[in-house]
């Protein structure tokens, strides 16, 4: 049971009979006892809400950012019309603002026997997967003076996708990706290690890549083309431990890793090689693996990425790179997208890490900060100076541990959120072109 | 999803039987409380209902020397409310205050007002504490004895005649005045003390009510000594304080004098002004403003929870280096981790290897080479010692800038 605004109005209205007619306790019950029987009358004769039935349809999915719209259809079976106020309830970060949130309330009218759909738009604000509340229904009376309240619980799921912004640079990647190819015509010997085939000799074609048997057996000039290798294996490793945690501007780090990941994911599927995917901390967070090469993992990798968070634990090196070895069979890129930061590398990383490089090329990528950076440059007063020196001893560290890293054979990528998407994929591609995937 | 996972099952609220369930346990847990209560009550009233009254036939009531009274032809009235006791004083009449420790300091001191100057006899019952230098002024109140059959042993002709009956309670002691002690302890204090008051007034005080108990009346002298005293008068007005009693509102602690009372009937009379109809009307407003209160205080549907994510900044640490070598001015650290920065910034520019960054040999004349007009002393910028204080750190970070910039644009 609800009472309404009405209700109290008439009740505050009553007060002018009460005090002009019947000062009196007479006067009081002539006023109130009518105004009860209403309220009561009007709460008996309002739509059952028990009896309802909902049924959801819509968006599952949705990509950070963008809007998704639920539908819930109500059927109202009883012979009565329905005249209600309906409030689909979300979790609070499924919309941006406080103003958005009002697209989850709802007042309509539903005749006896008839149904109607209503549209709740969502605008999540952070990633992973929202899951609908309860639905609570305020069914009016025909006087609008009291209103029976109840709860439906329809379950749905919307998972909101990590945003992928780095897709903008997919083109200009995929563009130097065909260049590696030898699909574009340039003249320069192709590129790459893997025998493709034979043609004839053209004006200005590297005279090192002529094959002098087949020009022997044919009456024109034959050349080798080169293409990069296909079929390879990309296992990339997301440390979600508690480095991951760390915001980078007012995103974590794992979410701009998330973002290379994707973009690198994007760029090998069309290069022709597998992509597989580990989540790690002290345990395995998230696993994909590509079945066929070639084949297109993005959608399950964006899915199970999704509801990745950062664990708060110190990640367990060794365990990750036991885990890496048993998920690659085959000799494969490892991508490793963790931080730079001394201890974690020093003591986890660096000891497992010949492990690693023995039968794979390991690429480290590490998310590094814009404001240490501004930090070091900030001048004028000692408060700055310091500043200066602990960005400068912070930027010296990071130096410190990818040149170690580096010792050991490793690619580091270091660059800072918005970079780091094409960076690695700079990374991968200068791999593949050497021929050392 | 399809309609078949759209049962009508996906009400979540309670049905009345559902409610019912939860709430009968509640319910049933009050009735046994209220039961229990009034039985309780009811067992354990018996005898304590209508103590000294002397309507009451109870073994406390005092309906039997009340009854003895009348056949001698004293009439007995029962006076309830402080303004009946006080307007029925007079030279020929006994009141009997039954319980002067309920009173109100303000009603004791009306009490004692109406009294002084009457003529008659006041008896209070086992008066105690504060209220008997109110009512009996200089009267002491001493320890509390257990009631027990004693002997007069003074001059009063009630209590002669009387002889042993059953005493105790309060004891009293008489700072001066006219009075009489009798039952005495050993150690000269009484629990029945008459005092003389002005002209034929006067004032009993009685240490314990035993003696006019109906359950003890027919023991010893009681009869005898409460006849006397109660019937010295031919009125004899009970006086039962009631809570009730409107003059039990007034006065408030009691510490203050009678200009209170004015304010109170001041309010009074300044409601008394108001139309009832305004009265009325604001009633039915409050209970508008109950209604409005119902409507906006029920929630439409409970708030929804979930996890929030954690908020730490990746460069918390080394803003937290920068604070601590402020803190502990550490110059020298700050200076060699600038100079290093500096060294490692130029070296490249100078065709210079990083490792050999750090060495003076090495550096400085390359450095010196790339600039035509060295400016300062090179060795002591980039390896010198710690600056003295913080202006010459603030200087030192000026001039590895303007040295980096110099070997830039050379």
């Amino acid at each position: 049971m609800a009472l309404t605004g009405r209700a109290a109005l008439v009740a505050a209205l009553g007060s002018l009979p009460v005090g002009i007619l019947g000062p009196s306790w007479a006067g009081m019950l002539a006023v109130n006892v009518p105004l009860a029987l209403a309220i009561l009358g009007d709460y008996a004769l309002a739509a059952p809400v028990r009896t309802l039935q909902f049924t959801r349809s819509g968006d599952t999915s949705v990509r950070l950012g963008d809007t998704a719209a639920v539908q819930l259809t109500v059927t109202n079976p009883s012979r009565r019309r329905l005249r209600a106020q309906l409030r689909d309830a979300w979790p609070p970060s499924s919309w941006c603002s406080e103003a958005e949130q009002a697209s989850s309330r709802h007042e309509f009218a539903v005749p006896g026997g008839e149904r109607r759909r209503l549209t709740t738009i969502l605008r999540p604000a952070r990633r992973g997967d929202r899951v609908a509340d309860r639905v609570t229904v305020r069914s009016l009376g025909p006087l609008g003076l009291a209103a029976r309240q109840g709860y439906h619980r329809v379950p749905w799921t919307v998972r909101v996708l990590p945003p992928f912004t780095s897709r903008k640079h997919l083109p200009s990647r995929l563009a130097r990706l065909r260049e590696l190819d030898g699909r574009t015509s340039v003249l320069t010997r192709g590129e790459g290690t893997e025998f493709d085939s034979l043609r004839a000799y053209v004006p200005g074609d590297d005279t090192r890549s002529i094959d002098w048997r087949a020009t022997a057996r044919q009456s024109t000039v034959a050349v080798r083309t080169w293409r990069p290798e296909r079929d390879r294996h990309i296992l990339v490793v997301l440390d979600t431990g508690r480095t991951s945690a760390g915001r980078v501007g007012d995103v974590p780090r794992l979410d701009a890793a998330m973002d290379a990941t994707l973009l690198l994911a994007a760029l090998a599927t069309r290069a022709g090689d597998r992509v597989n995917l580990i989540a790690y901390d002290r345990r395995v967070r998230a696993q994909v693996q590509c079945r066929t090469a070639g084949g297109n993992v993005l959608p399950a990798l964006v899915s199970s990425l999704a509801t990745l968070e950062p664990a708060l634990v110190e990640t367990d090196a060794r365990g990750l790179s036991t885990t890496a070895l048993a998920s690659a069979p085959h000799r494969s890129l490892i991508v490793l997208l963790t931080s730079l930061d001394a201890a974690p590398v020093e003591e986890g990383l660096l000891p497992t890490l010949p492990q690693l490089t023995r039968r794979h090329t390991v690429l480290v990528a590490a998310v590094a900060d814009p404001h240490i950076e501004a930090m070091a440059g900030s001048r004028g007063t000692v408060d700055a100076v310091y500043e200066a020196a602990a960005g400068a001893q912070a930027q010296a560290q990071r130096r410190r541990t990818a040149d170690q890293l580096r010792h050991h054979g490793v690619t580091v990528v270091d660059a800072a959120p918005n970079d780091l998407a094409p960076a690695l994929a700079d990374a991968y591609l200068t791999l593949k072109a050497s021929g050392r995937l | 999803m399809t309609t078949a996972a759209a049962a009508p099952t996906t009400s979540e609220s309670r049905t009345p039987r559902q409610i019912w369930h939860r709430v009968r346990g509640m319910l049933l847990a009050v009735l046994i409380l209220v039961v229990a209560g009034v039985a309780l009550a009811a067992a354990r009233s018996g005898g304590q209902h209508g103590r000294l009254d002397p309507r009451s036939p109870d073994p406390y009531g005092s309906r039997a020397v009340a009854e003895l009274l009348r056949d001698r032809g004293v009439s007995v009235d029962v006076a309830t409310t402080l303004a009946e006791a006080a307007a029925a004083t007079g030279p020929d009449t006994t009141l009997l205050v039954a319980r002067p420790n309920m009173l109100t300091a303000h009603q004791q001191q009306r009490l004692r007002a109406a009294t002084a100057d009457s003529a008659g006899r006041t008896v209070l019952i086992a008066a105690d504490g504060p209220s008997v230098s109110r009512l009996a002024p200089g009267v002491r109140p001493e320890s509390h004895r257990p009631v027990a059959a004693r002997t007069p042993r003074c001059e009063l002709p009630a209590a002669r005649t009387a002889g042993t009956t059953d005493m105790g309670g309060v004891h009293y002691t008489a700072a001066g005045g006219e009075t009489t002690a009798c039952y005495p302890d050993d150690d000269g204090i009484a629990p029945l003390l008459v005092l003389r008051g002005h002209g034929a007034g006067d004032t009993v005080l009685l240490g314990s009510p035993d003696i006019l108990h109906n359950a003890r009346l027919d023991q010893q002298g009681n009869a005898s000594l409460g006849l006397q005293l109660l019937g010295s008068r031919p009125h004899l007005v009970w006086y039962l304080p009631s809570l009730d009693d409107p003059s039990t509102a007034q006065g408030g602690s009691g510490d203050q004098d009678d200009s209170g009372d004015d304010g109170t009937e001041g309010a009074n009379g300044f409601l008394g002004l108001i139309p009832s109809g305004w009265l009325w009307g604001t009633l039915q407003l409050a209970l508008a403003a109950v209604l409005a209160a119902i409507w906006r205080g029920r929630r439409f549907g409970p708030l929804v929870t979930e996890r929030l994510p954690v908020v730490i900044r990746a460069s918390e640490s080394t803003e937290g280096r920068a604070r601590l070598y402020r803190k502990a001015d550490a110059r020298d650290r700050a200076a060699d981790t600038l100079r290093s920065a500096t060294r490692i910034r130029i070296s490249p520019l100078l065709g210079v290897s990083p490792r050999d960054a750090d060495s003076p040999a090495v550096l400085l004349p390359a450095v010196a080479a790339r600039l035509s007009t060295p400016s300062g002393d090179l060795g002591a910028l980039l390896f010198g010692p710690a600056p003295a204080d913080d202006a010459a750190l603030v200087l030192l970070t000026d001039q590895l800038d303007a040295l980096e910039r110099e070997v830039r644009t050379s």
